[in-house]
């Protein structure tokens, strides 16, 4: 739903835009950047521990400090712009933001929206997260039951057409939590990355992650379309950041351990 | 049970009223005088009833043995700030919206009476478009459609998510006003408009000097009630992320990572921070409403 309403508000922005003499001037991005003195990164602040919130308001994380890094590498300060799967993309096509680090999967469509870089950093798969009542032990056993998903994120088209779940999806993770508790839904479909670190919580206890985890794919950062030469700085990030054990650093240092995807990146650029 | 002692009943009453109506003045000439409108009224003490019931909600937390885990309410002190500083923002944008929904409001307004057919007829369309478009829909015009900046000559003015917020809520403010303000221009009795014409006061002497002051404080009270429902209406903007108190919440909620337990206490506290601020609202336009009222 929000794919089809992102291209046609992309379109109308561009439109808008046009209208307004807004469009931003043809040079360089990281030209801009340094002319701002600013990076302006899309990050999340409802997904711990990759982008959240302390009680002071910042936004902390692991993808903060990655952000971090290339705002250091740049010598210029950064802003963390808080964002929802479903408006990430479109911010950083206005050019809102410079820079997308917000935990989004890598898939063929986006890359033809935003300009995600390779090498992916970082990486997760989709599973769902379930009352151990109910037992469920195949994708399929989802049939006909209500399933929350967070609005935005791809898999749940794939969860509704190809196991027939009724997909309920909620703007964030504290709705969805909610939801699963008061029985609105039977499972929560969403990263497993994020369901291993809920699952730690003594809340949870009676919760588990029963099936077979699909789709492991990478998430991949972006910068806007056509900057090259951005693209090309972020690139040589993302090979450092893996070369050096930055991920795997980081990974350990907000609690999560450390991943398979992230540990074979270390050693394949080491 | 009982149909003919009802009948009789009913018909008792209906006799009483009758001979009410026969004996008494008519109603609409009766006296002002006050009536009871709210069978209850809500006192100071009442709110410490309602904070508690958060504090309340979050005792169970005490019981919860594990030492590991904070207890809501330390968890809620922690968050208050933060919360609170949300809290500020919507009734920022309330403010906002507010003001530029009654300027724009009141004009629209009075390109409706304007002589001018073709501005007569500009405005009513605007009214009436605006007033019937559900509120998150022109919200979420408001944000897709406007650019996060405008580049006017060299100067770069920014368009930050809460401004654009308040411009997509002053929207349905101002066709609401319009129609708040068409309320208050024609509740005044036309004997008014024709003594001042007969008075020889100009068009505009007659609507700024004559109609309008005293229109004024026949909208005060539905002004306020729009505010009142505007400034609930904010937490609308926490569905196109702008970080207002509800988006705010929910990404604390998300920072405590799901703990289901802290969900009620902490939607109860947004919950009391808006009762709190529009409460006084409302009895303060009930007052006003009891000052104005025109007996007719």
């Amino acid at each position: 739903m929000f794919g089809v309403l992102s291209k046609k508000v992309a379109t109308a922005v561009a439109l808008g835009a046009l209208a307004l003499t807004a469009l931003p001037a043809q040079a360089d991005v990281i030209d801009d950047i340094k002319a701002r003195g600013v990076l302006k990164v899309a990050v999340k602040a409802d997904y711990k521990p990759y982008g959240f919130r302390d009680t002071s308001g910042a936004i902390i994380g692991i993808e903060p400090e990655l952000a971090k890094d290339v705002a250091d590498k740049l010598g210029v300060k950064i802003e963390y712009v808080p964002v929802v799967s479903s408006n990430r993309m479109q911010f950083l096509q206005q050019g809102k933001v410079d820079l997308m680090i917000a935990t989004m999967t890598d898939k063929p469509d986006r890359r033809k929206v935003v300009s995600i870089v390779d090498p992916n950093y970082y990486s997760s798969g989709t599973n769902i997260m379930a009352s151990k009542k109910f037992g469920f032990k195949k994708w399929e056993d989802l049939r006909g039951k209500p399933v929350c998903g967070i609005q935005g994120a791809f898999y749940n088209k794939k969860t509704g057409r190809d196991f027939g779940a009724k997909i309920v999806a909620f703007k964030g993770t504290a709705e969805v939590y909610a939801a699963l508790k008061a029985g609105n839904c039977v499972a929560f479909v969403y990263d497993d990355s994020s369901h291993v670190a809920t699952l730690e919580q003594a809340d949870w206890a009676d919760y588990e992650m029963p099936l077979p985890t699909i789709d492991d794919a990478p998430w991949g950062l972006a910068v806007k379309l056509g900057e090259t030469k951005f693209h090309a700085m972020m690139e040589a990030m993302i090979v450092d950041w893996h070369k050096t054990g930055r991920i795997l650093a980081l990974e350990t240092k907000w609690g999560v351990a450390n991943t398979p995807f992230a540990m074979d990146m270390n050693k394949k650029y080491k | 049970m009982g149909t003919g002692l009802e009948n009789t009943w009913i018909w008792g009453v209906r006799d009483m009223t009758m001979k009410q109506t026969k004996n008494n003045v008519l109603p609409v000439m009766m006296a002002p005088r006050s009536r009871p409108t709210d069978p209850f009224r809500l006192k100071a003490w009442h709110g410490l009833i309602l904070a508690s019931i958060v504090v309340l909600a979050s005792i169970p937390a005490f019981a919860a043995e594990e030492p590991a885990k904070a207890s809501i309410f330390d968890v809620l002190v922690r968050w208050m700030p933060l919360l609170l500083e949300g809290f500020v923002f919507n009734v920022v944008i309330s403010i906002s919206a507010m003001a530029i929904g009654t300027i724009t409001g009141a004009a629209l307004r009075l390109g409706q009476i304007s002589l001018n057919g073709a501005v007569r007829k500009f405005a009513w369309v605007t009214t009436q478009f605006f007033r019937n478009a559900p509120w998150l829909v022109l919200l979420f015009f408001a944000m897709f459609l406007l650019p996060f900046e405008i580049k006017i000559g060299g100067l770069t003015i920014p368009l930050p998510d809460w401004l654009k917020a308040i411009f997509g809520l002053s929207l349905p403010v101002m066709a609401n006003v319009s129609e708040i303000v068409r309320g208050g221009v024609v509740s005044l009795p036309s004997g008014q408009w024709e003594a001042a014409e007969s008075l020889a006061f100009s068009r505009t002497q007659v609507l700024w000097r004559i109609i309008l002051p005293q229109c004024v404080k026949r909208m005060l009270p539905p002004w306020m009630n729009l505010y009142s429902i505007l400034t609930m209406a904010t937490v609308l903007a926490s569905i196109v992320g702008v970080s207002e108190m509800m988006t705010l919440t929910g990404q604390a909620l998300a920072a405590e990572g799901g703990r289901s337990d802290l969900l009620i206490p902490f939607y109860s506290f947004v919950l009391l921070m808006f009762f709190i601020y529009c409460y006084p609202i409302a009895r303060w336009t009930i007052r006003l409403e009891k000052k104005f009222a025109v007996i007719n």
